[in-house]
């Protein structure tokens, strides 16, 4: 299951952000993702590796993802990355 | 023999108490003592969930802090992915390792044996403080 609730929080040092959920994201990359999907089937087939199993796999680090978060902070500006540990 | 026991002794020995009444609280001690034990030992070591590294940085006037909490469940999704290296690459892999002098094999990275590794990690504290930075990992 893809993080669909995550959020990405950008500020700069006014205190001026935004942040962008991720949702949105995996939207705009979905057609990118379906293009790409076969030219991965295929190198996968080349180096032989079952496509499947790889596909299974990182599909795995994707969900291991729950509970991550990112921050960094300064006084220029700060960046925060949370992956919420329950996926909605 | 532990203290209460002893003490019970003491205390017929001291002709406080008879024997009828040293063997009664001797019962009763040995009565509590597997459920302490037990208690004691249903106390199992948490294992971590997560590696927290905090980063805070005050040199040169600025101050910058990083915070990053990564879950161990990551840590297991990536040792699977080892599982995907071919056979050929992996041999290719340990032959450049041991010409290293890294006896290492990649075929030994399982998922079982990552376990054991994250056992250990509970206790994993790296703690490096310098005039203008401190660093900290730790497994919570």
């Amino acid at each position: 299951m893809i993080p669909i609730t995550s959020t990405v929080r950008i500020r700069d040092g006014q205190g001026r952000g935004f942040w962008i959920p991720l949702f949105l994201v995996w939207l705009l990359l979905l057609p990118i993702v379906l293009l790409l999907l076969p030219l991965a089937f295929l190198a996968c087939l080349v180096v032989r590796v079952n496509p499947f199993r790889a596909l299974s796999v990182f599909g795995q680090i994707i969900g291991a993802l729950r509970g991550t978060d990112i921050q960094v902070e300064d006084a220029a500006g700060s960046v925060l990355v949370h992956i919420p540990r329950s996926f909605v | 023999m532990n203290e209460n026991r002893r003490k019970i002794l003491e205390m017929l020995s001291a002709g406080q108490i008879n024997a009828d009444e040293a063997e009664r609280l001797i019962a009763a001690l040995e009565k509590d003592q597997p459920a302490a034990a037990a208690a004691n030992g249903a106390e199992p070591r948490q294992k971590p969930k997560y590696v927290r590294v905090l980063v805070e940085d005050t040199g040169q006037g600025r101050s910058a802090n990083v915070n990053v909490r990564v879950p161990m469940q990551l840590l297991r999704a990536g040792v699977r992915l080892t599982g995907l290296i071919p056979d050929h690459a992996r041999n290719h892999v340990n032959q450049a390792l041991r010409e290293k002098g890294i006896p290492f094999d990649l075929n030994q990275i399982k998922p079982e044996n990552l376990e054991e590794v994250i056992d250990q990690l509970a206790e994993l504290t790296v703690d490096v403080t310098d005039k203008d930075a401190k660093v900290r990992v730790f497994c919570e």
